[in-house]
């Protein structure tokens, strides 16, 4: 697959706002426009509830938005595709299939022979430390694995970009930080476009390029910072810190914003009740 | 494997040796309850001669076709109302005014119906065998992780028909059993009503058959029989689910 330089997804004035079943308006998100770079790894921050996983959902396809386009290397989103991967929170392996059958899962999709599938899906988990568990059945790995068996998975069709929303969040801090440092080398290695949600900012700061942190709801963009540090990166240095300490400084102010938000909508939820 | 009946051939055990003592205590009329010896002669007598393999025969007959036939119909409708809400809202009421009537209260018109041959009572099975499949499928689709389809869609199930062959059918696939394992059981129970009343073959003809020439001998032999087979299946369905049990974690 050849891939041209530049824009991998262009967001031209993307917002949501959803129907909610009192009838009330949700304004999810506000018009977004952003631009993503080819083998970029973005990583999204912001409070709960900003529609983080609202513009994840719109741009694998999952849903429509009530404004603006969306455009994979130039060609409007119109659903999903095997060229969109995505890897969620709950893993959402596929538990009757073994390891390996997972990973062949798109790859037979895109119609490839039973013997080439096998081989590239056992060196994608290869890549990610599981080629020795290839037969096995999801149920009997942990979390951990499970979630290093879906990101063989969302990568081994080679799609030109990934969406992670909030990958690692059901995860213990120290499988945390090791499964970042396979994502970071798997993507070292195949250089796919990556947006990635996060409510870590230590997270954030270890695996971008460049960091989005998202307003309050309707989730429009606060500010972007570009991560000037080189992999691998110490999350102990005072260059680390810093990042550190200006991203929460955004954050808290959305954050109280936030439960502004939130405590307005119980009330009017009480109200109507 | 056979330690699992251990439990049960413990029971048998204690029910026949409680039998065994009423008779000793109370000796009943023997047309009412005979001693265990008894039908276990006529047991022997009935399998030698073939005749319980007739009876047994004919009710396994009746109830696998006509449970068969019901999932061949309560599966696609049930994956159909499973998936689609729109369907549903329109199939759900039939659904919700048919499954409160027992299938046994459709005997008397099966019989009006078909009279006594094997079409009125594969209808009676059919209809007790048809509602927990359909219930189990419709549940079994509905509770698929949303997240599981999104995750077919971007490995490239983009078409209905292949979202549904490769996510949809194996993911609901282990709720589809469990209501085929449930409504044979159903169905096992039907069929020996309907042949209570309207047959002239089956376990249920057998008992009622029984009765009617004061036998109770050959009504416990039949009783034995059901029991025994219900025992089988469930544990060959048992079985089954569990080599299909994903997604129930
Ligand atoms: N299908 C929906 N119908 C109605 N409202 C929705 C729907 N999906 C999301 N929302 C609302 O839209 C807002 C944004 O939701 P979204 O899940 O995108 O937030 P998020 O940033 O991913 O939050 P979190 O960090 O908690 O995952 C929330 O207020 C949510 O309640
Ligand atoms: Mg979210």
């Amino acid at each position: 697959m050849t891939r041209r330089p530049g824009k991998a997804i262009s967001i031209r004035g993307i917002a949501m706002t959803y129907a909610s079943a009192s009838g009330s308006a949700v304004e999810a998100l506000a018009p977004i426009d952003l631009e993503i770079g080819a083998g970029e790894f973005l990583v999204v921050v912001g409070p709960s509830g900003c529609g983080k996983s609202t513009l994840a959902n719109i741009l694998a396809g999952f849903g429509k938005p009530t404004a603006g386009v969306a455009l994979i290397e130039g060609t409007p989103i119109t659903g999903p595709a095997i060229d969109r991967g995505m890897v969620f929170q709950s893993y959402a392996l596929f538990p009757w299939l073994s390891v390996t059958g997972n990973v062949e899962f798109g790859l037979e999709r895109k119609g490839l022979s039973k013997s080439a599938r096998r081989e590239v899906a056992l060196g994608y988990l290869q890549s990610v430390g599981l080629a020795d568990f290839a037969d096995r059945q999801v149920d009997e790995l942990s979390g951990g694995m499970k979630q290093r068996v879906a990101i063989a998975r969302a990568f081994a069709p080679e799609p030109s970009v990934i969406f992670m929303d909030e990958p690692f969040g059901a995860l213990d801090a120290l499988t945390r930080r090791a499964l970042q440092k396979q994502l970071l080398q798997i993507w070292e290695e195949h250089r796919k476009t990556v947006l990635f949600i996060t409510h870590s900012v230590p997270e954030a700061i270890f695996l971008a390029d460049r960091i989005i942190v998202m307003t309050a709801r309707p989730g429009s963009i606060k500010t972007e910072i570009r991560v000037a540090l080189s992999h691998p990166r110490d999350t102990t240095s005072a260059a680390f810190r810093d990042y550190e300490r200006s991203i929460y400084a955004q954050l808290d102010e959305e954050l109280v914003k936030s439960f502004a938000v939130e405590a307005a909508d119980l009330r009017q939820g009480a109200a109507a009740d | 494997m056979l330690w699992r009946a251990a439990p049960l051939v413990v029971a048998f055990a204690v029910i026949v040796a409680v039998w065994q003592t009423v008779i000793w205590v109370f000796a009943p009329h023997v047309s009412l309850l005979p001693p265990p010896l008894l039908p276990a002669q006529e047991f022997w007598k009935l399998l030698a001669s073939g005749e319980l393999f007739v009876h047994t025969g004919m009710s396994l007959m009746r109830v696998v076709s006509a449970w068969l036939l019901a999932g061949c119909v309560a599966i696609p409708l049930g994956l159909a109302m499973g998936w689609s809400t729109r369907f549903e809202r329109i199939a759900d009421p039939f659904v919700e005014l048919f499954r409160p009537i027992s299938p046994l209260a459709w005997i008397p018109l099966a019989i009006l119906w078909f009279g006594i041959n094997e079409a009125g009572k594969i209808f009676v099975v059919f209809i007790a065998t048809f509602f927990p499949t359909l219930i189990s499928t419709v549940a079994g689709v509905k509770r698929i992780d949303p997240v599981l389809v999104h995750a077919g869609q971007v490995l490239g199930c983009i078409d209905q028909q292949s979202l549904f062959r490769k996510v949809i059918l194996p993911a609901a696939l282990p709720s589809i059993i469990v209501g085929l394992r449930i409504s044979f059981g159903t169905g096992w129970a039907a069929i020996i009503a309907a042949e209570l009343v309207a047959a002239r073959s089956g376990l249920g003809y057998l008992i009622a058959n029984g009765m009617e020439v004061l036998r109770a001998d050959k009504v416990l032999v039949g009783m034995v029989m059901i029991g025994l087979l219900g025992v089988a299946f469930d544990a060959l369905f048992r079985q089954l689910s569990r080599r299909y049990s994903w997604g129930r974690t």
